[in-house]
């Protein structure tokens, strides 16, 4: 007992005062280093040889600068005048480096196991360890799925813990797994076809689980909404076996980037795409736990105390969408930028442009919903739920069924 | 004159509030989403006659009289998106005055009525007690609000804010979409966007563009040259890079030489020039036809792609239609690690003659080896025509080695002429006395080898129903670079636009006005003070908030009333 309360302390302490106002400040000098090593190091930027001058000298010297300078001004700042450290640093901000950060150190153990190039080739791939890091996060998502619906059933703190940790554990595996792949996409063929992993539906349903659960942990330390868990990690588990699917018709595997998505704007414009993705679907998932809230009343059942007020629920959704509208908005319109670049027009009326743009109206309409008078919980509810169902044909559907220029997602 | 105006505006005015009303809002998001999936569901701008087989006539003639065939240009959705426009201009023209109005000016005082409807309040009662000092106790705690305040006769009003900039959110969203429309309708209106394709070492200055269902030209002001076109490939046979190098020729000067690539395009005089495609330049191909009149002849021919080569002795026709210099395909069975293989050149041709059935052949230059086995050439064969209905028909022979042609041709003759009572034999003596007819004394090491294909080959060969079979000899292959053009003056007004929009969707969603209200009144010996708080969004943090800041305006009151609270 002692030893958890003791630890627990550690942990607060890590998130206040001058360990948290120290850190903070060396992440930012950790990342001036690396735009710097973009700007100024080596031979100037190229995409490719980025990435190796980061893990190489130039990295450790430009980015090891850049933190050892930041931390060091944090501390001589709280010695000359400690207050500074109750100051308005984003205290959230010190979580999220460090959960980055985690998942770079574990990708780095992991790629001690990984075999050598000389073991692995593009044709046979079957000797790397991202696939089965990606089927741990699998099969703990799945674990804390089925946790989050026991905790319905059975309110007991003891599931409902084991139900988040598996989520976090969940999204650490999926995020070191990520960055393994892109580790291991430089394995072969001379590192000549290396790119992010980004690149395939594979790959994104593993960006998009890992999303969606951040956020919703998110609303779940805040706002204790535990019930709502169940609903997300559903949608979440859903994902996951269709992603089982794709990867038993071979679409797992590290396949060379076609010319026309070398480019870094993909790098920035497929991953917010799925921050706005991501917390659509736990828009959805508080939506359909109000829903379900509100049909439980409506038979008296017991289980109502479990969940979230109509009010908070309601809420939840709100925050969610507001997370999620203004990040697919900007997502767009760097997907416009990016076309203008590469093809010419930022608009073409391309199937999937054009349902970007549907999702984009179906979420604007229910903020406009929102604060119009007269139409409330429930409307407003269905109408999250139904704004996936759009968001998710906007993600697979149209790669499946419609034709396009969109069409590294194809289902094949 | 002034009664006639005042009456248009009483007539307009429902319009107006109509137009700028949050349900038209709702209601013309949706309608646009709506109309949009229209658009994506039914391929927009293919060929007519495609539409009326998929539709039949009724359907075909509903759809096109809609315009559903290019739909985003049609009147209607056009006038949808004025509609838009016309709402977001009145919905600005009627809040913005207001919205700065009360940014600018809110009341510090507030109704008691007002007050009661608050969610988040609290009363004290306090003995005999300065105000004063009561209002500097809380002004206190409230450092990174903006506080304003006003005595009214007895009561004193503190009104704190925060995030009071908020309506500015609205505003940016709101403008900037008017914005980026307009910057559509620029690019629409005073842009361009067209295609060319330019062979190797040609020159181009016009651009094709479709209009509804149209070809149209545009003359742009300077040429094009492609220098060259060339294709990196991964080991996979996956295309790496598509590059070509331009030279823009403005009034018969050469004014710049560039490389672009897809993402790398080329700007000249406000056009941007994109790498889109590319094809067959009309490369030089020749083409060995192997004569199977018995004779071991070779004739050649020389062509291009594109054209149509005619053999005035036979009739026959080749159409000449795609060259590729590499062909990677996985060689390994379905199940095993993959094993790519560059078959190596091909050209596709159709073959036409009095009497013969028109096929699509493609042919290959290089013998298929299999582990490391040569196993002769092959050739793929579609009688319908399309590339999908290829079959793949191996010639057996090696058709690079002239002598082992005519072996072929000498075994046929030789077996023709023999006692066919025993089969066996008689190949055996048949392939021998070809092989002395080519070869003489002198065999050649891999006659084995040779004799196997040659066995292969006169199983098929002579089958054919061609006067010759045509398999590519030579090529000096050429290239086309398809480039898109385009000018978009409208491009960066949408950029800004896109700026105010998120900018202003940030403010929008993320900062909320919150606004607190102190009034502290004195009656006879007794000192009421009321403290409530309102927010106009997220609910769910300013409860907290308004919790954390009453718990010290609490602390602080106490202190000042030293627990004696009435
Ligand atoms: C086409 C794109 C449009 C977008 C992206 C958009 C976006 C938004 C957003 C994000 C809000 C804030 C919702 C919230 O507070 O949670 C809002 C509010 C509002 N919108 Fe729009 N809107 C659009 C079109 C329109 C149109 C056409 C109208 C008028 C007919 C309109 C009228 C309003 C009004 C009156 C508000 C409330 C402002 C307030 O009182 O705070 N909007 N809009």
């Amino acid at each position: 007992m002692t030893a958890i309360a003791e630890s627990n302390g550690l942990w607060e302490n890590m998130y206040q005062g001058r360990a948290a106002f120290v850190r903070y400040w060396g992440y930012i000098g950790l990342m001036l280093g690396a735009t710097g090593l973009a700007l100024w190091g080596g031979d100037g930027y190229t995409e490719d040889a980025y990435i190796f001058q980061l893990v190489g000298q130039d990295g450790l010297v430009w980015l090891g600068t850049g933190a050892l300078l930041g931390a060091g001004l944090a501390i001589i700042a709280s010695m000359a005048r400690p207050e500074v450290v109750n100051g308005r640093i984003p205290k959230m901000m010190v979580s999220w480096f460090d959960g980055g950060a985690l998942m770079i150190v574990l990708m780095g153990i992991l790629t001690i196991f990984e075999p050598t190039s000389a073991m692995v080739s593009y044709e046979n791939q079957s000797n790397l360890i991202g696939g089965n890091i990606v089927m741990t996060m699998n099969v703990v998502f799945l674990f804390s799925a089925i946790c989050y619906i026991a905790y319905l059933f059975a309110p007991a703190s003891f599931i409902g813990g084991m139900a988040t940790a598996a989520a976090w554990a969940g999204i650490y595996s999926g995020g070191a797994a990520l960055l393994l792949r892109w580790y291991e996409s430089y394995l072969f063929m001379d590192g000549d076809i290396g790119h992010a992993p980004v690149s395939n539906l594979y790959e994104v349903f593993i960006l998009l689980f890992c999303i969606t659960a951040i956020i919703y942990l998110q609303w779940e330390k805040r706002y204790e909404a535990k019930a709502m868990g169940a609903f997300v990690m559903l949608l979440i588990a859903t994902g996951i076996f269709f992603s089982i699917w794709l990867e038993s018709v071979g679409q797992a595997e590290i396949k060379p980037l076609v010319p026309a998505l070398q480019s870094y704007w993909m790098k920035i414009h497929v991953p917010l795409n799925f921050v706005g993705y991501g917390s659509f679907a736990v828009a959805c998932g508080a939506g359909m736990a109000y829903l379900v809230r509100m049909w439980l009343e409506s038979r008296n059942s017991k289980m109502v105390a479990v969940f979230p007020s109509l009010d908070a629920l309601d809420q939840l959704a709100y925050k969610s969408v507001a997370v999620g509208f203004p990040a697919f908005t900007l997502a767009t319109i760097l997907g416009a930028a990016w076309a203008a670049e590469a093809w010419g027009g930022y608009w073409s009326w391309d199937p999937k442009e054009t349902w970007a743009l549907i999702v984009w109206l179906t979420y604007g309409a229910y903020l406009h919903v929102r604060i119009s008078h007269g139409w409330h919980g429930k409307t407003l509810a269905w109408w999250t739920v139904i704004g996936f169902v759009v968001t998710v044909f906007c993600f697979l559907g149209v790669n499946m069924y419609l034709a396009g220029l969109h069409s590294y997602g194809r289902l094949s | 004159m002034m009664r006639a105006m005042s009456n248009t505006t009483d007539y307009l005015k429902p319009i107006l509030l109509r137009l700028g009303s949050m349900s038209l809002a709702i209601s013309l998001l949706t309608v646009l989403a709506l109309a949009s999936v229209i658009g994506t569901v039914l391929l927009q701008n293919q060929d007519q006659a495609d539409y009326l087989q998929q539709f039949g006539p009724i359907w075909y003639w509903v759809f096109r009289s809609l315009g559903l065939f290019d739909m985003y240009h049609t009147w209607w959705f056009l006038s949808l998106l004025g509609f838009l426009m016309l709402s977001l201009s009145v919905c600005l023209w009627r809040n913005v005055p207001r919205f700065m109005k009360e940014m600018r000016s809110s009341k510090i005082t507030i109704s008691d009525s007002a007050m009661k409807h608050m969610k988040h309040s609290r009363h004290w009662k306090l003995k005999d007690q300065s105000v004063e000092s009561v209002l500097l106790a809380v002004k206190g705690n409230l450092k990174e609000w903006r506080i304003r305040e006003e005595q009214r006769g007895d009561v004193s009003y503190i009104r704190a804010d925060k995030g009071q900039y908020h309506k500015w959110g609205y505003i940016c969203v709101h403008s900037a979409m008017l914005v980026i429309l307009i910057g559509g309708w620029m690019s629409v209106q005073f842009g361009f966007r067209g295609n060319m394709s330019v062979p190797e070492g040609a020159k181009e200055s016009e651009i094709t563009f479709l209009k509804g269902t149209s070809t149209e030209y545009m003359k742009m002001p300077f040429e094009v040259r492609c220098n060259e076109f060339s294709i990196d490939f991964y080991p996979n046979g996956m295309p790496k890079e598509f590059k070509s190098n331009l030279t823009i020729i403005d009034n018969g000067k050469e004014v710049l030489t560039s490389d672009i690539i897809v993402n790398e395009p080329l700007y000249y005089k406000g056009v941007r020039i994109y790498q889109a495609s590319f094809g067959d330049g009309g490369s030089d191909i020749r083409l060995k036809l192997l004569k199977l009149d018995g004779s071991g002849d070779v004739d050649f021919a020389e062509t291009k792609i594109y054209t149509t080569f005619k053999d005035e002795a036979t009739g026959i026709t080749l159409e000449m239609s795609d060259f590729r210099p590499y062909n990677v395909e996985n060689m390994a069975q379905i199940g095993e690690p993959k094993d790519f293989q560059d078959l190596g050149p091909s050209v596709d041709f159709i073959m036409r003659g009095a009497g013969l059935k028109a096929v699509k052949i493609r042919s290959f230059m290089n013998a298929f080896e299999l582990n490391g086995e040569n196993r002769g050439n092959f050739m793929q064969v579609s009688f319908s025509g399309n590339t999908q209905d290829f079959e793949s028909m191996a010639l057996g022979l090696d058709m690079s080695n002239p002598k082992e042609w005519e072996l072929l041709q000498r075994f046929i003759v030789r077996l023709a002429g023999a006692d066919l009572s025993n089969k066996k034999k008689a190949n055996m003596q048949a392939f021998k006395a070809a092989l002395n007819d080519v070869f003489g004394d002198q065999r050649p090491d891999n006659f084995q080898a040779m004799a196997m294909r040659v066995l292969q080959a006169v199983q098929v060969i002579p089958r054919l129903p061609w006067p010759y079979i045509p398999v590519l000899d030579d090529y000096d292959q050429k290239y086309y670079t398809g480039l898109q053009l385009a000018k978009d003056p409208g491009m960066n007004v949408v950029w800004i636009g896109s700026a105010l929009l998120v900018i202003g969707l940030c403010i929008m969603l993320y900062m909320s006005h919150r606004k607190l209200w102190l009034v502290v009144r004195r009656q006879g010996g007794v000192v009421s003070i009321s403290f409530v708080g309102l927010s106009n969004r997220n609910p769910l943090n300013f409860k907290h908030e308004f919790n954390e800041i009453l718990s010290k305006v609490d602390d602080d009151v106490q202190a000042l009333n030293k627990g004696d609270t009435v």
